[in-house]
């Protein structure tokens, strides 16, 4: 009898599980193939799924050097990778201070910071614009990557505090007793447990600042294209290459996929079991 | 003694913060106070750069009496607030799913990541693609099923319309939340659910004290954080329906960008802005009251 | 224990990269920035949509060649910038208000008068045979206050598109002339699946949102928008008569026509055969024609428009050049702009990506009027009102009365309380415009 209800439990987790696959994937996969069918295939009440009209030709138009997208590439990789590198290392860095670190006015300063978020770009586009410009900032990576921190920098310090709350105080005052100074229970006790949260953060970052697009259109002309406007070109006004943009698409996102894969041992290893001391 | 260590404690504590403060204050107080001041003037595109003439809170008072507004501001807070409810209820059990033995392999959390990873205007067309009245798959594959009986006009119809771009960006929403629902899953210790089970308490009751209380500070910060970027919706909008059919899909967030950059009102825009602020800045106020009585019976 | 010492490599790692990273970023640009200017070459920059939509050379594959000539001849080096459309208009506009040089030339459509001010009018500096080889009418949508702020560099106005196999199927021979010939084939071609009508009435704002197509209508019948002091003057007979017609065509609409946001999705639904009929820019005969998109190839006419009570009327698409006031390059973007409109690029611009060239010489040129069969029919349409009341407020007040039509669309009010409403909003507007 328990071996039965343990049958029907694992085959219900993997009923929720083909679902949930099912559901993540459905879109894209639709998109995958409306990027390898020409547009005639498509605009039938009926799509024509004849493998003959299988083409990559969106693909070769898509790589086509006068879209850019490799210069798009480029960009967004540079400006993700040095945006979400600083942003962990600044946004930890104050998590755990307004966490553990009896700053003074703590609560005050963390919700300045969440404030910040609440502006809507709409309206801080054409004053930033303003400023950026007078230091000659605009259509530069370190431009670009100064504005996405401004707004990725507080979802980050929010996440880290929070989990730098949850860690035990038992953990912090035994390595205090054992003679740890401040930084050194940071850097050796702190950080290494919260090691999935430091990942899911730096995750967020990174993707953040590579599918940004409204703030990349205003603060960029022609040096520092990203990848997000390179894809946004092919909808335009008298017509939307729907195959091609999608297959910019496509490839745009498969660095990042391509990342996700090579690092997804450490997107949630948890080193929680053991870290007490006992 | 420990008077010292408190003090180099905190010392750490302001050099940790200074760095994220710095930058946050040059990036962003001249805009912050720039767009605050504008949404008190009439600004006009003329002369060298804008023209600029006091007007105190005229730009308020017409926003508040304006239909448009009105209907936008009551469908932004049924839009966020089922988003919300939505995405941290999904994602809350695929963070259970894939906390579970059987899906803890690395492969459900890339394809976790796919959806997160799609650019957003990227995505915002295939969604349209996929509603679109004759040619998209989800009235094609409804069809087939025999669940509908006519091609249904996805984005045509007001409700209906407004319902599809939160359904699409829900699907969006949900890795985020999931992977840190995930992460504070994971950061609740084994023993506590040991301790459950002697105290003989079932799976239910287990999620209940167990799981429930140790995720509530993450589901807290998800809700924050999912309800300030439901009210900044954009993308969906602006590819999908440009606020049709009839003003129908209309956020505040979109009305904003229509009347600062379509319009060229910009005080009216940014008086439109504030008031995204005030009520974001409410809300999460009213957030943190609900994680601050936690926090004195923190200790295991 | 271990762990422990490699997280604390990994930090120190981690500062380092971040400092060392920053400063060599800092440093490029730093350098980047100091580097000599050897060259005297003058950089223009010049703002423009990406390809497909209108596009110079340069950014559109066309007269590459002789571009590369023409920069070269005279010392300047050109530096596009090709947002995707939607976005051209917020970045103008934020660049106007910094205040600041940001773009010599730039492409507008429909822009003009909401901008004004910080344009340059060079139209006078023109050759007088260029200017007198263009239609007169095509300045009306860049003219603003007695200034010609810019040139409309192709002729795009609103032409009825067609199946002819549809048509010849119920035997109707020749396109429909009048709304009640239209009407009538609508109504017999719509059926088993197909519809006799499509458009894109899903964007209220804009040329080509829906307040446009009524617009279309609206001249058909002899109306028009504005009187001569700017005041709205649609209240009447023909605000209505033009608003019920599109109405009436309902049935024989597309039901997803109210869903369509941008033209593109209206095409679709007429290039794979599903709709008979439709009004649409020059551009979609080259669509149209593509295998690879279009299952009409070969298959559909076009004409102009059905008329009206007043006849056949249009409306202009505005794609136009201007030139910001701000540039310091004023002669050198007008001889550009010159440049562009040289009857040899015209003439490379229709052949090779499909937008009719401006020039009267060059669209009656015999091998434009052979490639481009659809040129014809445009200057036919041409004779006849082609206004597209542009104003600044052009983005508001077509916001508003788009937004009236649609209820009027799905049937939730009548033709006349629309007209009303629309009347009374746009009135607000221009009062907050004073």
């Amino acid at each position: 009898m328990f071996y039965f209800k343990r049958a029907i439990g694992s085959l219900f987790i993997r009923l929720c599980l083909f679902v949930f696959v099912g559901v993540c994937l459905a879109p894209v996969l639709w998109g995958l193939v409306t990027s390898c069918l020409p547009q005639s295939a498509l605009t039938s009440k009926v799509p024509d799924f004849n493998l003959r009209n299988f083409t990559l030709e969106n693909y070769v138009l898509v790589l086509d050097s006068s879209r850019g997208l490799f210069l798009g590439l480029k960009n967004s990789f540079l400006v993700a990778l040095f945006t979400s590198i600083v942003a962990l290392t600044f946004g930890s860095a104050a998590g755990y201070a307004l966490a553990r670190l009896n700053v003074p006015k703590s609560n005050t300063i963390l919700m300045m910071i969440l404030a910040t978020q609440m502006f809507p770009g709409i309206v801080i586009a054409i004053p930033l614009f303003l400023a950026m410009t007078q230091f000659n900032l605009i259509d530069t990576h370190v431009g670009l990557i100064i504005v996405y921190l401004s707004f990725i920098l507080p979802i980050v310090v929010w996440i880290q505090k929070g989990f730098f709350e949850s860690i035990p105080m038992d953990l912090e005052k035994s390595a205090a007793v054992d003679g740890a100074s401040p930084l050194q229970t940071f850097q050796y006790i702190v950080l290494p447990v919260s090691l999935p949260t430091l990942f899911a953060t730096g995750v967020f970052a990174f993707i953040e600042s590579w599918n940004e697009f409204f703030f990349a259109i205003i603060m960029t002309r022609v040096n520092v294209k990203v990848s997000s406007i390179a894809i946004a070109e092919f909808s335009g006004q008298y017509q939307t290459l729907y195959g091609q943009m999608l297959a910019s698409a496509v490839l745009a996102s498969l660095p990042i996929v391509v990342l996700a894969i090579l690092f997804r041992k450490f997107i949630l290893e948890g080193f929680v079991e053991g870290a007490v001391k006992a | 003694m420990s008077n010292e260590f408190n003090l180099k404690r905190k010392q750490m504590g302001i050099w940790f913060t200074l760095p994220t403060v710095i930058i946050l204050i040059l990036v962003l107080i001249y805009p912050i106070f720039a767009s605050i001041v504008l949404s008190f003037q009439k600004v006009r595109f003329l002369g060298q750069g804008l023209s600029k003439e006091f007007i105190g809170i005229a730009n308020y008072i017409s926003i508040f009496s304006n239909h448009t507004f009105q209907s936008a501001f009551i469908r932004s807070i049924y839009f966020t607030a089922i988003e919300v409810v939505a995405i941290l209820s999904l994602s809350l059990l695929a963070a259970l799913l894939l906390n579970h033995p059987i899906g803890r392999h690395s492969f459900f959390r890339v394809v976790l990541i796919i959806p997160w990873a799609l650019s957003p205007v990227a995505n915002a067309v295939l969604w349209k693609w996929i509603y679109n009245a004759n040619y998209g798959i989800l009235n094609f594959i409804l069809y087939s099923l025999g669940i509908i009986h006519e091609y249904v006009v996805w984005l045509g119809k007001p409700w209906l319309a407004l319902n599809m771009i939160l359904l699409a960006d829900i699907w969006k929403g949900i890795p985020f939340i999931t992977l840190l629902l995930l992460a504070g899953l994971q950061n609740i210790p084994n023993y506590l659910y040991r301790a459950a089970k002697l105290d003989g308490a079932n799976t239910w009751q287990q999620f209940v004290h167990v799981t429930f209380v140790g995720l509530k500070t993450p589901l807290v910060i998800s809700a924050v954080l999912q309800s300030i970027w439901a009210l900044k919706v954009f993308d969906l909008i602006y590819v999908l329906t440009k606020g049709s059919p009839a003003d129908s899909t209309v956020l505040l967030n979109y009305l904003a960008w229509r009347e600062t950059f379509s319009n060229l009102d910009i005080g009216y825009g940014a008086a439109i802005a504030n008031i995204l602020f005030c009520m974001m800045f409410l809300l999460a106020l009213a957030y943190i009251r609900i994680l601050r009585p936690r926090q004195t019976r923190r200790g295991e | 224990m271990n762990s422990y010492i490699n997280s604390k490599l990994s930090r120190r790692e981690f500062l380092k990269i971040t400092a060392v990273g920053s400063a060599g970023l800092a440093m490029s640009q730093f350098l980047s920035g100091c580097a000599p200017k050897k060259s005297e070459k003058v950089k223009m920059n010049v703002l423009v949509p990406a390809a497909p939509d209108p596009a110079p050379p340069g950014v559109a594959k066309f007269a590459e060649d002789a571009f590369a000539t023409w920069q070269a001849e005279h010392n300047v080096e050109v530096v596009y910038e090709a947002p995707p459309w939607p976005q051209l208009h917020d970045k103008m506009a934020t660049s106007f208000a910094s205040g600041k040089y940001t773009y010599d030339v730039m492409y507008n459509c429909g822009w003009v008068p909401e901008f004004a001010d910080y344009l340059y009018d060079f139209v006078d500096k023109l050759p007088a045979d260029l200017i007198s080889d263009l239609p007169t009418s095509s300045f009306s949508t860049v003219t603003w206050k007695g200034k010609k702020l810019g040139v409309v560099f192709t002729l795009s106005l609103l032409t009825l598109f067609y199946n002819k196999e549809h048509l010849e199927s119920i035997g109707v021979k020749e396109p429909p002339k009048t709304w009640d010939e239209l009407k009538g084939v609508a109504k017999e071609l719509t059926g088993g699946g197909r519809y006799g009508w499509v458009l894109n009435y899903g964007a209220p704002e804009g040329i080509g949102g829906v307040a446009s197509y009524w617009m279309v209508y609206l001249q058909q019948v002899g109306g028009k928008v504005y009187d001569e002091n700017g005041n709205p003057a649609f209240n009447n007979e023909a605000g209505v008569d033009a608003l019920q017609f599109m109405m009436d065509l309902m049935p024989y609409t597309d039901p997803g026509s109210i869903s369509y946001v941008g033209i593109n999705d209206a095409t679709n639904v007429f290039a794979s055969g599903q709709a008979s009929m439709m009004m649409n820019w020059p551009f979609m005969y080259t669509a149209a024609s593509d295998p690879s998109t279009s299952k009409v190839v070969g298959k559909f006419g076009t004409a102009i428009l059905p008329a009206g009570s007043a006849g056949s009327a249009s409306i202009d698409g505005t794609d136009a050049y201007t030139i910001a006031k701000l540039s310091p390059n004023q002669d050198l973007a007008t001889k550009l702009i010159e440049f562009y409109l040289d009857k040899d690029i015209q003439k490379r611009q229709v052949l090779d990506t499909g937008w009719l060239p401006i020039r009267m010489s060059v669209l009656n040129d015999p091998e434009v009027q052979e490639k481009a069969p659809n040129a014809a029919v445009v200057l036919e349409q041409a004779k006849y009102p082609y206004d597209s009341f542009v104003t600044p407020d052009y983005n508001a007040v077509t916001t508003a009365i788009g937004v009236e039509i649609q209820k009027a669309l799905s049937g939730a009010q009548t033709a006349a309380e629309t007209i009303q409403n629309a009347f009374d909003q746009v009135t607000e507007i221009i009062k907050k415009r004073q």
